[in-house]
């Protein structure tokens, strides 16, 4: 299959060379400057724009025949969106080796999830964005959101956090947490949970964050500081878990997980059941227990 | 030449040209042409040749009909434009033995400067308030500006501000546009307070309001001078005002400066034409 797209004219990754050096070009400054939304020049995919297109490009202006790739959609490795682009990027990248193990994968692609496990020093995490500025929602003119990012002007953003206060008696940005990068820019981290903002703060890996729509690059390198925007006396908080019938914090219907993010929903029998958001965390635990099961049955 | 040791604020030379300029718009122009529009090439000069020097604790009235440049000349001394050229020397009441030369501040020192040192009321609420977030919200931003980030202390501090504001802190979760006029500007006086500032500007404030409301909101400014020992800059054109609130006022007309001195000489005696008609047309 590969072979027919190529004699069809398409290089290896799909773009251009042209393509992959401005793609780098701007993935270098975005590393050199964490946090700060770099423009670059977004290329028409064969997909449609809010479909991942930022992240794609970034994929495959940084694959190489000797990566091993897994691309996840909302921590799953088999739905719609992360099929598709695997798909894709198997046919246009021949030669590289795709996984749906974390451990394994040199490079991975994810909409709206990090891996549960923490990734390591060899390994880039790439995120799909929808919208990359966090300062959207308090000022329209991008002129002046972009006086304010240079300025480190947040006092609007906080603002908004206090405004949650005083309403709410509590922050709502339950995704797209605004979080302050090495102290100066703040990004939005993507859509995101809560649950996987402290996974940016002092990481071992780099993450990458693309939007194709809007046209923005931006970047949290490893052992970089990334604080969750919010008051001195009113701590972070991530999504909680426990089961108000039992006290008890909810494990993963099938893995058994109380360390993980769990994703609710109704079972055939109409109950609410939760199960694992990491399928590859979830998976690799029922193999684990598999294997201890076997090698207990063989002693 | 360095400020007065009690000089808050030394201003000179300060000028604004709006357009291409020519070199003779200055001369063209003031109140003996009649006009702040350069015959020979049309800039419109907002103010030139402005200079005076604002004391610790003294409120100073700025004077003059619409046009004549009171406007612009706040706008300059608060950073929301930049002169074509002058300038302006800051000595903060905190730290005396630095002069800071506001015209050489990058954007971002401005900025916490004026977040910190200065505070703003404006004659239209619209411009110093945003209505889509709670009159305490409002007064929040200006604490979350100069560094508080701590929750409890930012409501505490915002129900100090709004009750000496004389706005009843139970109101403070409530959005500013359900608000009457006068407590809007209360609002806005509360907000411009809340970091202690060494200088405020308070331009066309009562403009707009009826007269019992205005005497109130008058009051309320005296009485926090008195308390604070804040320098002020009211601009008015309002000689109401000026009398009760300004111990030395500034006269502008188109764009110059053409009499200062004690409120009181200036209205009981004014020595330009201009002025002589202002108090006339007034009394």
């Amino acid at each position: 299959m590969s072979t027919a797209h190529r004699s069809a004219g398409y290089a290896f990754g799909f773009l251009d060379d042209r393509a992959k050096k401005e793609l780098r070009r701007a993935m270098l400054k975005a590393v050199s400057i964490p946090g700060y939304q770099v423009p670059y020049a977004s290329r028409e995919m064969p997909i449609a724009r809010g479909f991942g297109t930022g992240g794609l490009q970034l994929t495959l202006a940084l694959i190489g025949p000797a990566d091993t790739l897994k691309v996840i959609d909302q921590g799953a490795d088999d739905s719609v969106n992360a099929v598709n682009l695997r798909q894709f990027i198997e046919l246009t990248c021949p030669g590289t080796r795709t996984t749906k193990r974390t451990a394994a994968a040199t490079l991975i692609q994810t909409r709206h999830r990090i891996p549960e496990h923490p990734l390591r020093a060899d390994q880039i995490l790439v995120l799909q964005v929808p919208y990359p500025d966090p300062l959207v929602v308090v000022e329209p003119s991008e002129e002046r959101r972009k006086t304010m990012h240079g300025e480190a002007d947040y006092a609007r953003l906080w603002v908004k956090l206090y405004e949650d206060m005083v309403h709410f008696d509590e922050i709502t940005f339950s995704h797209r947490y605004p979080t302050r990068i090495a102290g100066h820019y703040v990004i939005d981290p993507s859509p995101i949970p809560r649950w996987d903002v402290p996974k940016l703060h002092r990481a071992e890996c780099l993450y990458l964050f693309g939007a194709g729509r809007e046209k923005k690059i931006y970047a949290v390198p490893p052992h970089t500081d990334a604080e969750p925007l919010t008051f001195d006396d009113v701590p972070f908080r991530v999504e909680d878990f426990t089961d108000p019938a039992t006290g008890r914090r909810r494990a993963c219907s099938r893995c058994g997980a109380t360390d993980s993010f769990l994703d609710e929903f109704v079972d055939d029998l109409g109950r609410k059941t939760h199960q694992c958001s990491d399928t590859d965390h979830c998976l690799a635990r029922l193999d684990a227990r598999a294997t201890a099961v076997a090698a207990a049955f063989a002693a | 030449m360095s400020p007065l040791p009690d000089a808050i604020l030394e201003v000179s030379g300060l000028a604004r040209l709006h357009g291409p300029g020519c070199g003779r718009c200055v001369a063209a122009t003031g109140p003996e042409a009649g006009t702040n529009v350069c015959t020979n090439c049309g800039t419109v000069v907002a103010c030139a040749d402005i200079g005076f020097e604002l004391m610790r604790g003294e409120v100073l009235g700025v004077i003059g009909e619409s046009g004549s440049g009171k406007s612009s000349l706040v706008r300059l001394l608060h950073g929301d434009d930049t002169p074509t050229r002058g300038a302006v020397r800051f000595r903060d009441p905190a730290q005396p033995d630095a002069v800071v030369d506001l015209l050489a501040l990058d954007a971002r020192q401005a900025r916490r400067l004026r977040n910190t040192r200065f505070g703003i009321v404006y004659q239209n609420p619209h411009l110093g308030l945003n209505f889509a977030v709670s009159a305490g919200g409002n007064i929040a931003e200006r604490l979350l500006m100069s560094g508080e980030k701590r929750y409890a202390r930012i409501r505490s501090r915002v129900a100090e501000l709004l009750s000496r504001a004389e706005v009843p802190a139970s109101r403070m979760d409530e959005l500013p546009g359900r608000f009457s006029g006068g407590m809007q500007q209360r609002v806005q006086i509360a907000r411009a307070l809340a970091t202690d500032p060494a200088l405020l500007f308070l331009d066309e404030m009562t403009t707009g309001l009826d007269v019992s409301v205005q005497a109130r909101i008058l009051d309320l400014i005296l009485e926090l001078q008195h308390q604070l020992g804040v320098s002020m800059i009211a601009v008015t054109h309002d000689l109401g005002v000026i009398r009760m609130l300004a111990s030395r006022t500034l006269v502008m007309k188109t764009g110059r400066i053409v009499e200062s001195g004690l409120t009181d000489q200036i209205l009981e005696d004014p020595q330009h034409a201009y002025t002589q008609q202002l108090v006339a047309s007034a009394l």
